[in-house]
């Protein structure tokens, strides 16, 4: 009734009906995604208004060209997002978790449980649920040795497009986070797997794709006159262009005589000349520019036999300067005043040379001097397929610097759900408050993933499931049987299996933080009661004139 | 007027009964007043609100709900207004201000039914409020700013309702820690909050919220080669741009001889030079650069300057952050390279570039000569998380601002007002008149507070507020409604507290509002 003498320019909703509302609008988000989840879920196709495809596995991509509308239902995508940029893997899973978490919330709510009471019980859970995790249910690296961390990437590929080679990616990925470790300045490696370059070139097979130890560069030599091939190269990286130089806005040049237009016009390329002249000096043979060089310079570097590439993307040649250790110059201008180019600020490569994969030439280098670099060239039948096997490879990188990073493993295949299930059960039931049933309906929520697992493998999932609560039931009971806990679902058999002797590992962090994102996000959406939604303000702004004259003030 | 008549002029032509405006008046404000009320207390819930534009807030904060509410009703504007002064003045308290407000209103409507004239009403509604902040100081007890267990206690109340709350633990903490660094030993009545450098970053868990003791800035450090950690940092910093300089007026130079081009080029290099090598001769190692719109702060070429230099460049800092960096650091905005001595400067052990989530920030630490500021960094996984952990923050800071300010704590959980609608209504049963009966619906809707927590925590609300009021007239001041418990408890020893200010104000605020709005007889709508 106050609704209406509550003259708002716009709509609003309270009380149960507005979580209702809300947590159905994040159950349909969920459901969207759910049939991509794991080694057997399927595909999207997703077209946008320009017409642009997408076809993916990948929940945050899905979600990312959803454009979704409802306020609730974003939370649930940026929840998404959060989980790709913290953890790069896992984002299906996460919003799936956070969704089911908010329908038994709901349910527990409609029970006249306060909401309070459920979001203390779901805090308590997730703190239980992540002790539990680190205590019983990690493996370390060193125990599992070298294999783990391909069979971590072989896990996160199960699901994808490339699953049929997984082998050859995962060892792939492998290799190329090992290629760009480097150690920061408290003495702790990092793999930072942005520094690896991933090109996509469409056509020949996805096999095909190669991992390349140095750096490969999407631009070609700037004219076909220059050597396409140099051993021992000394790379320059310019943050500037090589052309003829102009003057300043506000600089006019005023020319009386004819005769000295010719001079001035000599003079403006004398000037870069003179530039090339330096750099080719301090005994460059490797040229990159973020900027245009004019062709007209160019022929004094192929007089030179030096390989000049324009156009040059910024951070590529940011991390080509650090692998070979070059400075990225953005001027020449030394100390003195005057222009000159110093020796030291050039680096050196074993070979650079141009390969021509596709319809692109790609400029490779190799044998880099300071670090060793890595970069992908990933082929596809067709630009899809590329794109689906970007993101594949991009997930599973992400795994596996998290593996490197924090040498913990748990074990996949919906065993680390079932595990914190049973556990929280018999952790709720020696709590004599509310927050009982919250806790329970948390380890309730959690089995979501394995029935998820198998539904999508058109397995029996109550079958699997209960067969997997009572394996873990026994290991958490008694002693001998412990080793039951690394019980997982095998979807190709359609049976239960120790996923650890299987090879199924996922980092462990992945699971910790979408279990604590999964919850903060749950809990974010149940704290509302109350949802108002304003008219958006291009309409006429409604003044009291309006509301007045509508009758919206009479009671 | 006769019926045929057509109203001479058209500006009145909306003009209404007084009664009738008075009692829409009423009914808007008390719309207002209900549909935050679900949101008191530590069982209170959140709102959601889509703006036009499609922005989201989610918060708890009754200042912050009003403000995104857009409400058009004048009366209800005129809570708006109030729940903006009592963030101003106390900083927290922002839901309760309205909630009593619109009791207030509730208990007018009733007393002008009966027919007592609105401003007998008004009047006595002052009386009360004089009398009620008279109680409430004789009831509070005094404390010292020493008495960090108090402060702690009154930090946590505040936080206890908002949806960081399982991080009390942690931010509670900071934020009288916080506010403790920056209090003047000479002027220890007031605290200036500018002094606390509040800086929101995406990406971690509000577990990651840190107090830095020093500066930090939130601009990473410009330029590809240069340093980004520098020990035992010269910092200087400047209003000045180090670029091409240009006239006010239009200009233009005009070249006619080709040794002229290079004449203009090196002269641009010179000139760059000239101010690098001044900057390093005054022993300066990280330049500190005011935004400047008019042109590029530092040009390219600048920067390759200094990062051969080795000198560490943050550039883009705003105009209203200089006086903040400057009280920070004890160093002096220096206008124009004359003026770039090293006296000007500061000293800090390290300037350093660090990641926080996906972007960086600079942080200064070890400051030689460390002004009274402090920089907190609130961190949060979503934008809208974020945004609420930096609210409840400021609620937090602003209530330890109010203990400083008024060295008083009163229990919490509904206990001052309770004890007021009890000491109230013994009070008006001395007085004679319509006096008394208008004190006494006064005294009454104080009760609202307890009403509403006790509502918002599931718990029957008469069963307790009668329970409640039996406690009070037994003599226990500091019983109040325990949400966890679900029971009466004595606040204070739950450590549930808030600072006298907060409750002070919120009625002086909520009972003047109440007042002017009766008064209103009239809205007259001028037709444009």
């Amino acid at each position: 009734m106050f609704s209406s003498s509550l003259s708002l320019p716009g709509k609003r909703t309270t009380g149960n009906s507005v979580r209702t509302q809300n947590v159905l609008a994040a159950s349909s988000i969920a459901n969207i995604v759910k049939s991509s989840l794991g080694p057997v879920g399927l595909d999207k196709m997703l077209v946008d208004d320009v017409g642009d495809v997408t076809i993916t596995n990948d929940g945050a991509t899905i979600l990312n060209l959803l454009e979704v509308q409802h306020p609730a239902a974003k939370v649930l995508v940026e929840l998404a997002q959060l989980q790709d940029q913290e953890v790069g893997d896992g984002t299906t899973s996460v919003v799936i978790v956070a969704a089911e978490l908010l329908k038994n919330a709901d349910e527990l709510v409609k029970q006249k449980i306060h909401p309070t009471s459920v979001i203390s019980g779901y805090r308590l859970a997730c703190k239980e649920a992540v002790k539990y995790i680190q205590d019983n249910l990690t493996l370390s690296v060193e125990e599992l040795g070298k294999d783990c961390l391909i069979n971590a990437a072989k896990t996160s590929m199960s699901s994808k497009i490339i699953s049929a080679d997984a082998n050859f990616f995962a060892a792939m990925c492998v290799d190329a986070a090992n290629a760009v470790r480097v150690t920061d300045n408290k003495g702790q490696a990092i793999y930072p797997i942005k520094a690896i370059n991933v090109l996509k070139a469409h056509g020949k097979s996805a096999r095909e794709s190669l991992l390349i130890t140095g750096y490969a560069l999407n631009c070609s030599v700037a004219s076909q006159a220059m050597v396409k091939k140099i051993t021992n190269a000394k790379i320059a990286c310019l943050d500037f262009s090589l052309q003829k130089t102009k003057m300043k806005m506000g600089v006019q040049v005023l020319v009386t005589d004819p005769e000295k237009l010719d001079a001035i016009r000599a003079r403006e390329s004398d000037i870069t000349k003179e530039r090339i002249q330096k750099i080719l000096n301090a005994g460059a043979n490797v040229i990159l520019a973020t900027g245009g060089i004019d062709d007209l310079c160019l022929k004094y570097f192929v007089e030179a036999g030096a390989m000049a590439v324009r156009r040059c993307k910024k951070a590529d040649l940011k991390r080509i300067a650090k692998a070979t250790g070059a400075t990225l110059l953005s001027s020449m201008a030394n100390l003195e005043g005057d222009e000159s180019f110093e020796a030291s600020s050039i680096g050196e490569a074993a070979e650079v040379s141009t390969e021509r994969i596709c319809d692109d030439e790609l400029i490779i280098i190799k044998g880099t001097k300071a670090r060793t670099a890595a970069s992908i060239i990933l082929r596809g039948p067709n630009d899809f397929y590329c794109d689906e096997m970007e993101r594949s490879v991009h997930d599973a990188l992400c795994v596996v610097k998290r593996v490197l990073e924090s040498k913990t493993l748990v074990v996949g295949g919906g065993a680390v759900e079932v595990a914190l299930s049973i556990y929280l059960e018999s952790f709720a039931t020696s709590l004599s408050s509310r927050e009982q049933l919250a806790i329970a309906e948390f380890a309730h929520s959690l089995l979501v993933i394995p029935k998820t697992l198998a539904v999508n493998a058109a397995k029996d999932a109550t079958d699997l499931v209960a067969k997997m609560r009572s394996y873990h039931h026994s290991s958490q009971s008694k002693p001998e049987h412990a080793n039951l806990k690394w019980i997982g679902l095998d979807l190709m058999e359609g049976a239960v299996r120790d996923n650890r002797q299987a090879g199924v590992f996922e980092p462990a962090v992945s699971k910790i933080k979408s279990l604590k994102f999964a919850t903060e996000a749950a809990i974010t959406i149940l704290r509302i009661d109350d949802m108002i939604k304003l008219d958006s303000e291009d309409k006429n702004t409604q003044s009291y004139q309006n509301a007045y004259q509508c009758g919206q003030l009479d009671d | 007027m006769a019926p045929n008549v057509q109203p001479k002029m058209k500006a009145f032509e909306t003009k209404s009964k007084p009664a009738e405006i008075r009692s829409s008046n009423i009914e808007a404000a008390k719309a207002v007043a209900d549909a935050i009320r679900t949101s008191l207390g530590p069982r209170g819930m959140d709102k959601m609100i889509q703006s036009g534009k499609g922005d989201v807030t989610i918060t708890n904060d009754g200042a912050t709900i009003l403000k995104q509410m857009k409400l058009v009703h004048p009366a209800a504007k005129m809570l708006v207004e109030l729940s903006k002064a009592q963030d101003v003045e106390a900083g927290d308290g922002t839901t309760s201000v309205v909630v009593l407000a619109g009791s207030f209103l509730e208990a007018a409507q009733k007393l002008l039914e009966k027919g007592i004239h609105p401003t007998v009403i008004s009047e006595s509604f002052q009386k009360a409020s004089v009398k009620a902040v008279e109680i409430l100081e004789a009831m509070a007890t005094p404390m010292k700013l020493e008495d960090r267990h108090s402060l702690l206690m009154s930090a946590t109340t505040s936080l206890g309702s908002k949806v960081v709350s399982q991080h009390s633990a942690l931010l509670a903490p900071l934020a009288v820690d916080a506010v403790l660094k920056v209090i003047d030993p000479l002027k220890d009545h007031d605290v200036d909050l500018r002094d606390i450098r509040v800086i929101e970053k995406l990406g971690g868990t509000v577990d990651d919220t840190e107090l830095v003791e020093g500066l930090v800035l939130d601009q990473r450090s410009a330029g590809s080669g240069g340093p980004s950690r520098m020990e035992k940092a010269k910092i200087g910093l400047i209003q000045f741009c180090i670029s091409p300089p240009k006239t006010d007026m239009d200009n233009q130079v005009v070249v006619s001889d080709y040794n002229a081009m290079d004449r203009v080029l090196r002269e641009e290099r010179a000139y760059i030079l000239n101010v690098a090598k001044q900057v390093k001769k005054a022993g300066c190692n990280v330049l500190l650069v005011q935004k400047s719109i008019l042109r590029d702060a530092v040009s390219e070429l600048a920067l390759h300057f200094f990062d051969k230099m080795k000198i560490m460049v943050v550039k883009d800092i705003e105009r209203e952050d200089i006086e903040f960096i400057t009280k920070t650091l004890n160093c002096r905005p220096i206008a124009s390279l004359d003026h770039f001595l090293p006296e000007y400067m500061a000293t800090a052990d390290l300037v350093e570039s660090v990641p926080t989530g996906t972007s960086k920030v600079v942080k200064i630490t070890g400051i030689q000569n460390v002004g009274k500021t402090v920089s907190v960094i609130v961190r949060g996984s979503n934008k809208l998380v974020l945004e609420e952990a930096a609210r409840s923050l400021h609620d937090a800071l602003c209530v330890i601002r109010c203990l400083v300010k008024k060295r008083f704590i009163i229990a919490g959980g509904g206990a001052p007002e309770t004890e007021l609608a009890y000491q109230l209504t013994q009070y008006a049963q001395g007085l004679p008149g319509v006096e008394a009966y208008c004190l006494r619906a006064f005294a009454e809707s104080l009760e609202v507070i307890p009403m509403t927590l006790a509502e918002n925590a599931g718990l029957n609300p008469i069963a307790t507020v009668t329970d409640l009021r039996n406690k009070h007239a037994c003599g226990f001041k500091s019983s109040g409604i325990n949400v966890r418990k679900g029971a009466i408890t004595n606040m204070l020893d739950e450590g549930v507290a808030q600072p006298l200010l907060v409750t002070t104000s919120a009625i002086t605020l909520a009972s003047e509002t109440v007042r002017s709005i009766l008064k209103i007889d009239d809205i007259v709508n001028a037709l444009y």
